[in-house]
C-alpha cells in the first residue's frame, strides 16, 4: 500500500519550474530516495508533501499522503510524520533535552510520556549522555542526530530526511544509516533527499533519479545500476589518456567520455578495459566497479546547471 | 485510502499555547538578563527624569501631577516597544538567520497558529513589562491599587496591536537594517506625540489630528482611566481602536507572512 502518492505534480516560482509533472509512489515500510543536483526541486518536492509548500493549483496534479491532501489537511499529515530540515535549527537557547521537550508540546504529549520517549529516543540516537548539553557544545553529528530525535517524538509513520547527513563524517553516516534502517525494519516508511549516491544506494528500496524538476529515471538502486550503465569503469588523467590511446583502436564495446580532465573508459568486461590498461606504459589508474554516480551523471551530465 | 480516519492532532488554543511555550522557555532561560531590565528601566527614568525634571514642572497636565502623567504613559510605552523589538528583530532573526520557524512549522501547527501565537506571546511581554513598570511605581505612591492592576491588561493590549502592526512590517523587511526607519521614524516620534510625555490637546490641530490616528494615544487614554479610575464613555472608542486595529493588522501580516514561510 501506498503511503505517499503524487501524481502529476508541479510547482512554479514565477516563470521557473521547480517541479514539472512530477509523480511516483512510496509504499508502506520502504525507504525511497529522491537523487539531483542542487536546484533540481528535490527540497521543494519534499515541503509539498508536509504542506510548507503548496503544488500548482488547478492543474490536475494531486498529492497524498496517508490518503490526506497536504493542501487541505496538512496538520493530520505532520501529526503522522516527522520531518529533519535540510538546517539544523536547533533552539541554542535551550540545551538538548529542553529543546525536545518544547517540541514535544507541539504534538500534546503528556509530561511524562514526553520525558520516557525522549529518554529512548536519545538512546537510540546515542545522545544519552548529552541530555544536559548545550547545543553550542554538540559536534555536528551530534546535532544532526538530535535533529532526527526532535523528528521522531511522535513515533511517526512516515520519517521526512532532507539531505540527512550531508557533511557529517563517515562514522555518523553509517550511525545514521543504520538507524534509518531499523526504524525501517519497526515498519516506519522513510522518505530522503540526498545527493550522496552510496546513501541511497545503503539505504533506499527505490530512488527517482530528477533533474530540472523532472523524473529522470527510477527504480530499485541496483536495478538502476544494471539497466543503465556498463559495470566497470576505468579512470584516467585525460593528458595521458590522450598520449595512450593517440590513434590506437580501442577494445569491441568500450565506451569513451572525457570530462573535466579525467577520461572514462567503460564496459561490462574487465579484461577489455585490462587491455586499455596495458597501453598506458605504468601511467596511473583508476579500475572501479561502476555506481550510482555514474548512473547519476550520465543522467543530469557533467556539466553545472545556473543553480549549482 | 484511510481519509476517513480522524487524527487526534491538538486543538487550536493547544497549538497556540506551544507557541507560546516555545517562546516562554527561550525567553526564560536567561531569566536574570531579560527579567531584570524591564524594571530597572522605568526606575532610571523616574529618577533621572520623573523626578530630576518634575521640580520644574508644577502645573498639573491633565489634572494630575507630572509624575504620575508620565509613570502612566510609561506602563503602555514600555509594552509598546518591547512588543515591537519581538516582532521586528527577533521576528525576523527566527525567519531568516535561525530558521526557527522551518523546524516549529514541520510539527502540526499552521502558519496562521504561529503567527497567532506569535502576537500572543508579544502580548504577554507587554503584560509583564507592564507589571514591571507598575512594581516600581506603586511604591513610589505614583499610582494606587487596587484599580492599577488593570493596567497591565492594557499592557497586553498594547503589546497585541503593535506586534500585529510590526510583523506586518517585518513581512515587507528585506535586510534587518530596515528596521530602524520603523523604530526611529514611527514609534519614536509616537512616544512624543502620544500624550505620553505631554498632553496633545496644546499641540498645532494638525498634530492633534495626527495623534488621534496613532496606535499609542489610545492605550494612553485607556491606561491613565484605568490608572485613576475616571472612567468615561469615550473610552469605548479607544478600546473598539484597538480591537479593530489588531485584527486589520493581523490579518494582514498573517496573510504577508504566509506568503514568505509557504512558497
Amino acid at each position: 500500500m501506498a503511503v505517499i502518492g503524487v501524481d502529476k505534480v508541479s510547482k512554479s516560482f514565477g516563470r521557473l519550474r521547480a517541479v514539472c509533472e512530477l509523480s511516483f509512489a512510496v509504499e508502506a515500510g520502504s525507504c525511497f530516495g529522491l537523487l539531483g543536483p542542487n536546484g533540481a526541486g528535490k527540497t521543494t518536492m519534499m515541503k509539498m508533501i508536509y504542506g510548507t509548500a503548496a503544488r500548482d493549483a488547478n492543474d490536475g496534479g494531486t498529492i497524498e499522503v496517508f490518503g490526506f491532501d497536504p493542501a487541505r489537511d496538512e496538520l493530520s499529515i505532520k501529526y503522522l510524520s516527522g520531518v529533519v530540515p535540510q538546517e539544523n535549527n536547533l533552539d541554542d537557547e535551550l540545551n538538548v533535552i529542553q529543546n525536545l521537550l518544547v517540541y514535544a508540546k507541539f504534538y500534546g504529549l503528556p509530561a511524562r510520556v514526553a520525558r520516557e520517549r525522549i529518554a529512548s529516543l536519545l538512546a537510540f540516537l546515542e545522545l544519552s549522555e548529552k541530555v544536559k548539553a548545550r547545543i553550542r557544545e554538540l559536534s555536528g553529528g551530534m546535532k544532526r542526530r538530535l535533529v532526527i530525535a526532535r523528528a521522531l517524538l511522535n513515533n511517526p509513520r512516515l520519517l521526512i530526511l532532507d539531505e540527512p547527513t550531508t557533511g557529517l563524517d563517515p562514522q555518523v553516516r553509517h550511525l545514521i544509516w543504520e538507524k534509518l534502517r531499523q526504524l525501517r525494519s519497526g515498519g516506519t516508511t522513510i522518505l530522503l533527499t540526498t545527493h550522496y549516491m552510496e546513501e541511497a544506494f545503503q539505504i533506499c528500496d527505490r530512488v527517482l533519479i530528477m533533474d530540472k524538476g523532472r523524473k529522470v529515471m527510477e527504480d530499485h538502486p541496483q536495478r538502476l545500476l544494471e539497466q543503465n550503465i556498463e559495470r566497470y569503469v576505468l579512470e584516467i588523467p585525460q593528458e595521458h589518456a590522450a598520449k595512450a590511446i593517440d590513434g590506437r583502436r580501442l577494445p569491441e564495446a568500450v565506451r569513451v567520455d572525457h570530462a573535466q580532465g579525467i577520461s572514462r573508459f567503460y564496459c561490462d568486461d574487465l579484461d577489455r578495459l585490462k587491455v586499455v590498461t596495458d597501453m598506458l606504459n605504468g601511467q596511473a589508474y583508476y579500475l572501479r566497479q561502476a555506481n550510482l554516480e555514474d548512473v547519476f551523471l550520465k543522467a543530469t551530465g557533467r556539466g553545472l546547471n545556473e543553480k549549482q | 485510502m484511510r481519509s476517513s480516519e480522524t487524527i487526534p492532532y491538538p486543538h487550536l488554543a493547544w497549538r497556540l499555547y506551544s507557541v507560546w511555550y516555545r517562546h516562554m522557555r527561550v525567553y526564560t532561560k536567561n531569566l536574570v538578563s531579560n527579567g531584570l531590565p524591564p524594571f530597572l528601566e522605568p526606575l532610571l527614568f523616574l529618577v533621572g527624569v520623573g523626578l530630576g525634571l518634575s521640580r520644574y514642572i508644577t502645573e498639573s497636565m491633565d489634572g494630575m501631577s507630572y509624575i504620575t502623567f508620565l509613570g502612566t504613559g510609561l506602563l503602555v510605552t514600555t509594552a509598546m516597544f518591547t512588543a515591537s523589538f519581538e516582532c521586528t528583530y527577533a521576528t525576523f532573526i527566527r525567519l531568516e538567520f535561525e530558521k526557527v520557524y522551518d523546524g516549529m512549522l514541520a510539527a502540526p501547527i499552521t502558519v496562521n497558529n504561529l503567527i497567532v501565537g506569535e502576537i500572543i506571546w508579544a502580548g504577554t511581554k507587554g503584560l509583564f513589562f507592564s507589571f514591571a513598570v507598575l512594581c516600581i511605581l506603586t511604591p513610589f505612591g505614583i499610582v494606587r491599587l487596587p484599580q492599577a492592576l488593570l493596567a497591565p491588561l492594557v499592557g497586553f493590549l498594547t503589546g497585541v496591536m503593535f506586534a500585529s502592526m510590526s510583523l506586518l512590517v517585518t513581512s515587507f523587511v528585506k535586510t534587518i537594517n530596515h528596521f530602524n526607519f520603523y523604530m526611529t521614524g514611527f514609534l519614536s516620534p509616537m512616544f512624543f506625540f502620544s500624550g505620553v510625555v505631554f498632553p496633545v490637546s496644546n499641540l498645532p490641530k494638525p498634530v492633534q489630528l495626527v495623534a488621534q490616528i496613532v496606535p499609542l494615544t489610545h492605550s494612553v487614554r485607556l491606561v491613565r482611566a484605568v490608572c485613576l479610575s475616571r472612567y468615561d464613555p469615550g473610552l469605548l472608542a479607544n478600546l473598539a481602536y484597538i480591537l479593530v486595529f489588531v485584527a486589520v493588522f493581523g490579518a494582514l501580516a498573517v496573510r504577508r507572512l504566509r506568503r514568505r514561510l509557504v512558497s
